[in-house]
């Protein structure tokens, strides 16, 4: 590996940037990390340091990152989402899969494969909205017309000017109730579109779900086969510092009772990375970096 | 699944008209189910991927809300309070009456329909309320 930071260039599997005075963010690294081009050279990423607005670039040179290698690689005190997907990502790693992968990828592509045809009703929703108020309207205006002419013809007042507008008022009004008409039919084909569209919604959810249950199982499963391994690192990792917090693994995921670093580091020790862990400042296990990376099996950027 | 804390809202019980909200999708459903988690005063009550709101302005500021965010996979529907006595005919309310009454438990619909005078299938899919 090669880490360039503000012009400096770190070389080797173990990089310790805690005695030099950059402090970069873990996410920062992780994102150079996994950003590794041709050289250190190429396109350092610049982000703001922790808040202070001070830009510090870094770039790094190493294997490319395999795509289990966001999951793992950044380790800290954190209580990771979830053990069995750290676990389950540590297992394919190492190249396993679990007896759900067919199942997934068929799901997958029947889920690829599922058209949505975009429908959209509330345009036709507003159209049948505003010839209802305009039909609203043009009755009212034709009943108060009707009411003016028949008061002028009661009281003898000329009528001509008020026939007109009534007649008026009542083509217009004919002609919108017929614009309502087509309106509401077209609000209707909408809806029998939108229903299609539904029920093809339906159908989106449960494979939806689906999905979601095989790769949960396939997790579990992953994690269960790899957990003896798991245990094993974690006793054999250096624990943390109080001698009452020794992290007891169990047998089987769900037992874990321990720290988040120690089954992150675990995590990492069971997997085959090649591309760089970044240890975080909180996590101070070992006497060097060096140390670290032997431990751990992958290359090493501690803060 | 509610707090012992939360009253229920009696005030929503059948006399009044409710909006029907059902999602298409897991994000929508998440998110009505997050919605619903937060305005428990405004669910009637909640199914899972659908809910019953209260028919009132921040019933439809929530279902609105949803649909502006998911679009088509939130279908929301006006509902009436059903009153079989007001709103159907006494020839169907019978022959649901008798038909469950029957002796013979496997006779279909049809048949026992047509030998007792009560309306057909076919008529009463064919007729709106």
């Amino acid at each position: 590996m090669r880490l360039r930071v503000a012009g400096r260039t770190f070389r080797g599997p173990a990089v310790d940037l805690r005695p030099t005075p950059f402090s970069p963010a873990p996410g920062d690294v992780l994102d150079a990390v996994e950003h590794a081009g041709a050289g250190a050279d190429v396109d350092p990423v610049t982000r703001a340091n922790n808040g202070t607005g001070v830009g510090v670039g870094i770039a790094v040179d190493c294997p490319p990152a395999s795509r289990f290698h966001r999951r793992l690689a950044l380790v800290s005190s954190s209580p990771p989402r979830s053990l069995r997907a750290l676990l389950a990502a540590a297992a394919r790693s190492l190249g396993w899969e679990s007896d759900h992968r067919h199942r997934i990828d068929r799901l997958r592509a029947d889920l690829e494969a599922l058209d949505r045809p975009a429908t959209d009703t509330s345009a036709a929703r507003r159209r049948v909205a505003e010839r209802d108020s305009d039909v609203a309207r043009l009755r009212e205006r034709v009943a108060e017309l009707r009411g003016r002419l028949q008061a002028r013809r009661e009281t003898g007042a000329p009528t001509a000017d008020t026939e007109a507008s009534l007649a008026d008022a009542v083509r217009e009004l004919s002609a919108v109730e017929t614009e309502r008409v087509a309106a509401e039919q077209s609000l209707d084909r909408a809806e029998r579109r939108a229903r299609r569209g539904r029920d093809r919604g339906e159908e989106r959810l449960r494979l939806e779900d689906a999905l979601a249950t095989a790769r949960r199982e396939a997790r579990a499963e992953l994690s269960r086969r790899v957990y003896d391994r798991f245990a094993a690192a974690v006793e054999q990792l250096p624990s943390p510092q109080s001698a009452d917090s020794v992290p007891r693994p169990g047998r089987a995921p769900g037992d874990y009772d321990g720290d988040p670093a120690s089954a992150r580091l675990a995590a990492v020790a069971v997997a085959s990375l090649s591309a760089p862990v970044v240890l975080a400042p909180t996590v101070d296990r070992f006497e060097s970096a060096e140390r670290a990376a032997d431990a751990l099996g992958a290359p090493v950027v501690r803060l | 699944m509610r707090r012992g804390s939360v009253s229920f809202n009696f005030s929503w019980e059948p006399d009044w008209s409710v909006l029907l909200v059902v999602t298409y999708s897991r994000a929508a459903r998440t998110t009505l189910r997050n919605a619903c988690r937060t305005h428990e005063e405004t669910v009637v009550r909640r199914f899972g991927r659908a809910a019953l709101l209260a028919e009132t302005e921040f019933g439809a500021f929530l279902a609105l809300r949803l649909r502006e965010k998911h679009g088509e996979d939130v279908q929301v529907e006006r509902t009436e309070p059903f009153n079989e006595f007001r709103d159907v005919d006494e020839s169907v309310r019978r022959a649901a009456a008798a038909y469950e009454d029957r002796d013979a438990p496997s006779t279909p619909y049809a048949k026992f329909a047509a030998g007792r005078d009560h309306p057909l299938p076919e008529r009463l899919r064919s007729r709106e309320l």
